[in-house]
């Protein structure tokens, strides 16, 4: 008897693992393709308002890619003034704890969007990174060692190999305890709070900024992101229809066989709001990321669809989408093939690029390129 | 008359409302071979359990040496009480004769322990598996594991042996040599209880004869007294003519066969 | 001690040395030999010249590679004596201690501490949230399954079928509601991870893991009698219901410290005993004690795979073992049924 049962199970405990083990190769090796970060070459400075642009967008047939104009961080300051030891709370999971900062010569900034690398660099402190994470590819930090294989996951050695003196985070790669143990080996490590938002972004831009004791400086980036994003904001109004087109995010790794929506709270809501939307997930109740189910996709019949480059590429393109996902193909969106989809270190990365990811976002939705 | 080793007063054991044993009074005395027979599913395996400690009756009571079994602890039970059931099934691939040693067990961390290896070679020489004693336990025949199970229960060296048909699996030698070293234990002075198919064999070899009926002990005494062919008739339901065997005398049972035409 | 089993503890020592050894010597940060002679050397009050100079390599060594190590080791060893106790208990070599339902219930508890965030012992929550499952679902399958004072084997067993769906279906719906990251999360830890070992972790897998493991030892000739069938053991002298009982109180202590920390890793209880076993034969003394040193050898070089193999990333252990542990499995049941003429 006992035989039997664990004939079966040993059989499907296999199966299962084997399953598990592609999904994770076909998450290291989706990662470890992660493409480095293309821009257009052409045609930066025409403003949103005056780009030709079809009348209806909702007659815009067929998908189209947001490039950034520019994949660059600009600085806001170029040798921001520093004033250490400095002094910040760390969001720790027994709660905040005071941790005081000597020494942010050599930095490693990660976390699951790239968006502490980001707003390190645009404050200034770009040549104080020695490692980076998967999503940080923009120009200067793309040379960077990697630390964070697979995505998420960090190996304490190869980030001590890289000598750091200061490891700041926000718990989105992990595991925790692994980077709380660096403090064990001398190293300081901070853990901030990143929400996924715009103010968040300007959050982020300040506590980043408080840990490298430039609080003036962290201010200007703050200031600086939410004039970008109030600007870019009045200008997609300006040419958004009302009512918004209703817009989803899909977060797809086709690899693995993985589909989620993202809804209200994962931060892809406050990005279709901005950009003139309206969040058919959120509207419909769907609560932060969820495996996507056909009804949910139906009865939302979204106008339009977000998703990542790589991610796309991965359920091979859209044909492949509409393919494995044919619930799709019964959506507005899917009858007209609007697909928009934006790097993946860009698009829920919300930080010093943000305005100008909206910008680009905009553009593809509203104002296309003919493909 | 001989010590009474076990004594088994008024017990019977209900299983689902359904009397396995009912009121039987047995006594099992020192320096006797005690034959137990009856057709299946007479009682008695379930009755050498309930003489052996391991199953609680439901009425009645059973006593070793005098003291009730449930004043006794397990492992007083081993030192003085050796039992042999009909399955014999070793989980793990151990020898033969680490198999054997096991029946040492009870003696372990005693006085008596010295005497461990003359007491596992004896048996296994006396069962006759000395052969194969280094052989892994789940490659031997039915048989052979049969006679290692027997030199385990022989090597515990106790003064009350409780054996479920030893008989069962044997050749016609084995099943000969095993009644036999049952007389010889018992003419030593040791009390020897054995379940066994083979009326012939109880016949033969057995001192007393106790006789089970859907749990009822419908008879008890010498061989010849209790195997006569009435009685097996009517237990058994089969026709049988009792003989006197030409050597010793004792009864042999013949089934009476009708010749085919 | 014959020959043939001092030849097996050796060599087996030596494996578990040479593991131990390599483990030390190599991981990503590039260390040298002498350094970790060093360090270790310093951490027991000897200075010498071979310590490193750099201070970061040193605390490496003695804050993250050397608990690592202990942790594999300890861990190792005790699932491996974890499950040698019970294929004893259910008499078959393929039982492992998932069947009483300590996996699937720490893994319940372990997920919970994860989703809602519970943090009030901070970085122990989870694994103290996964030792009280394990150990609750350890209850729930142990006294359901006696009545009349008496556990049927079979019983146990059907029990913990029961209990494990269950607690799997539990553990789907908490995967189910849970945030993304959490999710990634509580996968990653039933794959097991002994990534984030520390010395106070360490501390307490022996404090708690050690005494039982030897508890068991000690109990090492009533398993042997075990074998014979409990009717049998009981007419040696054993007294079957306590052992029973005391078993899978042992097995979910063993296991459950071992999960808490290190997440679910598979085969290890299946595999180093029953490689024991085929080398020392089943007598309980040696099997026992030859499992603790298989299995801690066993999980120490399956950790240096899993910490080296791919640069920067740490790869899941259970994922390792159960990659080589199945395929081995299958060839021993092949290559063992015939020879021992039945299961061995």
């Amino acid at each position: 008897m006992g035989i039997r049962r664990r004939g079966a199970l040993s059989g499907t405990a296999f199966i299962g693992l084997l399953a598990l083990l592609v999904s994770l190769g076909g998450c290291a090796v989706t990662a470890q393709v992660a493409s480095p970060e293309p821009s257009a070459s052409a045609a930066p400075a025409v403003p949103l308002g005056d780009l030709p642009r079809p009348a209806d967008p909702r007659a815009i047939e067929g998908p189209s890619t947001a490039l950034l104009a520019d994949a660059a961080v600009a600085p806001v300051e170029d040798a921001p003034s520093q004033s250490l030891p400095s002094t910040v709370e760390s969001q720790e999971l027994a709660g905040p704890r005071t941790v005081t900062v000597v020494d942010t010569s050599r930095v490693v900034a990660i976390d699951l969007a790239g968006s502490i690398a980001a707003t390190a660099w645009g404050l200034g402190f770009g040549s104080t990174l020695v490692g980076r994470d998967q999503s940080t590819t923009f120009p200067g930090a793309a040379g960077l060692p990697v630390v964070t294989s697979g995505g998420h996951t960090v190996n304490a050695e190869a980030i001590i190999g890289l000598h750091p003196t200061l490891v700041i985070t926000d718990g989105t790669v992990g595991p925790r305890d692994v980077l709380e143990q660096l403090r064990d080996v001398g190293i300081t490590v901070v853990f901030l709070r990143n929400a996924p938002s715009f103010d968040g972004a300007e959050e982020l831009a300040r506590e980043v900024a408080a840990v490298y004791g430039a609080p003036a400086t962290g201010e200007r980036l703050a200031e600086r992101i939410r004039a970008e994003v109030a600007s870019t904001e009045a200008a997609i109004a300006a040419i958004a229809p009302t009512p918004g087109l209703r817009m989803i995010f899909l977060y797809l790794r086709g690899g693995s066989g993985i589909y989620y929506l993202f809804g209200a709270g994962s931060g892809a809501d406050v990005l279709i709001d901005a950009l003139g939307g309206v969040d058919a997930a959120g509207a419909a109740g769907w609560q932060g990321m969820q495996p996507l189910t056909d009804e949910a996709l139906v009865a939302a019949d979204p106008e339009l669809v977000l998703v990542m480059t790589d991610g796309l590429a991965s359920v091979g393109g859209v044909d492949g989408l509409l393919d494995t996902v044919p619930a799709l193909a019964l959506t507005t969106a899917g009858q007209h093939r609007r697909i928009v989809d934006m790097a993946d270190g860009q698009l829920l990365s919300f930080g010093p690029r943000s305005a100008a990811v909206l910008d680009a976002l905009a553009r593809a939705i509203y104002a296309p390129e003919p493909q | 008359m001989s010590a009474i080793a076990i004594r088994a007063r008024g017990v019977g054991r209900t299983v689902d409302g359904a009397p396995i044993i009912d009121g039987v009074d047995i006594e099992v005395r020192y320096g006797r071979v005690l034959a137990l027979v009856g057709p299946n599913g007479a009682g008695k395996s379930t009755l050498l359990g309930l003489l052996a400690g391991d199953l609680a009756p439901t009425s009645g009571a059973v006593e070793l040496d005098g003291r009730p079994l449930t004043a006794w602890s397990p492992r007083e039970l081993a030192r003085r009480r050796a039992v042999l059931l009909q399955s014999n099934a070793v989980a793990f691939s151990f020898t033969a004769r680490q198999v054997v040693e096991m029946g040492r067990a009870p003696w372990a961390r005693t006085s008596r322990a010295d005497g461990d290896e003359r007491a596992i070679r004896a048996a296994l020489a006396e069962t006759d598996v000395a052969a194969f004693a280094d052989r892994a336990y789940p490659t031997l025949s039915g048989g052979e594991r049969a006679r290692v199970s027997l030199a385990r229960v022989l090597a515990q060296d106790t003064p009350v042996l409780l054996l479920d048909e030893p008989t069962a699996a044997l050749d016609l030698r084995h099943q000969e040599d095993v009644l036999r070293i049952g007389r010889g234990l018992a003419g030593a002075g040791r009390a020897v209880v054995v379940v066994l198919h083979d009326l012939s064999l109880a016949g033969a070899y057995a001192d007393d004869v106790a006789m089970l009926d859907r749990g009822r002990l419908v008879a008890h005494g010498g061989p010849r007294e209790v195997l006569t062919a009435e009685r097996i008739e009517a237990v058994y339901g089969t026709p049988v003519r009792v003989l006197p065997d030409p050597d010793t005398g004792r009864p042999v049972v013949l089934p009476r066969r009708a010749l085919s035409a | 001690m014959t020959s043939r089993r001092a030849v097996v503890f050796t060599a087996l020592a030596v494996l578990l040395a040479g593991g131990v050894l390599a483990s030390a010597a190599l991981g990503q940060l590039p260390i040298s030999p002498a350094e970790v002679l060093g360090t270790a050397l310093r951490g027991l009050g000897i200075d010498t010249p071979w310590a490193p100079s750099d201070r970061l390599v040193e605390q490496t060594l003695a804050q993250i590679r050397f608990p690592r190590i202990a942790m594999s080791l300890l861990v190792g060893a005790l699932l491996a004596v974890a499950g040698a106790v019970m294929q004893a208990v259910f008499g078959n070599p393929l039982a492992e201690p998932g069947v009483v339902g300590v996996s699937s219930g720490a893994a319940v508890g372990a997920a919970a501490a994860i989703t809602f965030g519970a943090s009030a012992l901070g970085g122990w929550s989870v694994a103290v949230a996964a030792f009280v499952g394990g150990f609750l679902a350890t209850l729930v399958v142990y006294t359901t399954a006696r009545s009349r004072g008496r556990t049927e084997v079979v019983t146990l067993l059907l029990t913990g079928i029961a209990v494990n769906a269950f607690c799997g279906a539990v553990l789907a719906f908490v995967l189910f509601a849970g945030h993304t990251s959490s999710r990634e999360q509580i996968v990653f830890w039933q794959l097991g991870s002994l990534n984030g070992s520390r010395w106070l972790d360490v501390l307490v897998v022996a404090a708690v893991g050690l005494p039982s493991a030897a508890i068991a030892l000690g109990l090492s000739r009533r398993y042997d009698l075990l074998s014979l069938g409990e009717r049998t053991a009981g007419h040696l002298g054993v007294r079957v219901e306590s052992l029973r009982i005391v078993s899978v109180v042992v097995v979910a202590l063993l296991t459950g410290v071992a999960v808490a920390f290190a997440g679910i890793i598979a085969f290890v209880g299946l595999v180093a005993p029953h490689v024991v076993r085929m080398l020392l034969g089943p007598g309980h003394r040696a099997l026992l004690a030859g499992s603790l040193l298989a299995g801690g050898t066993l999980l120490v070089w399956a950790d240096l795979v899993a910490r080296t193999a791919v640069p920067a990333a740490d790869l899941p252990i259970g994922m390792l073992t159960s990659l080589i542990g199945g395929p081995f499995f299958y060839w021993l049941i092949r290559r063992n049924r015939a020879k021992a003429g039945g299961w061995a």
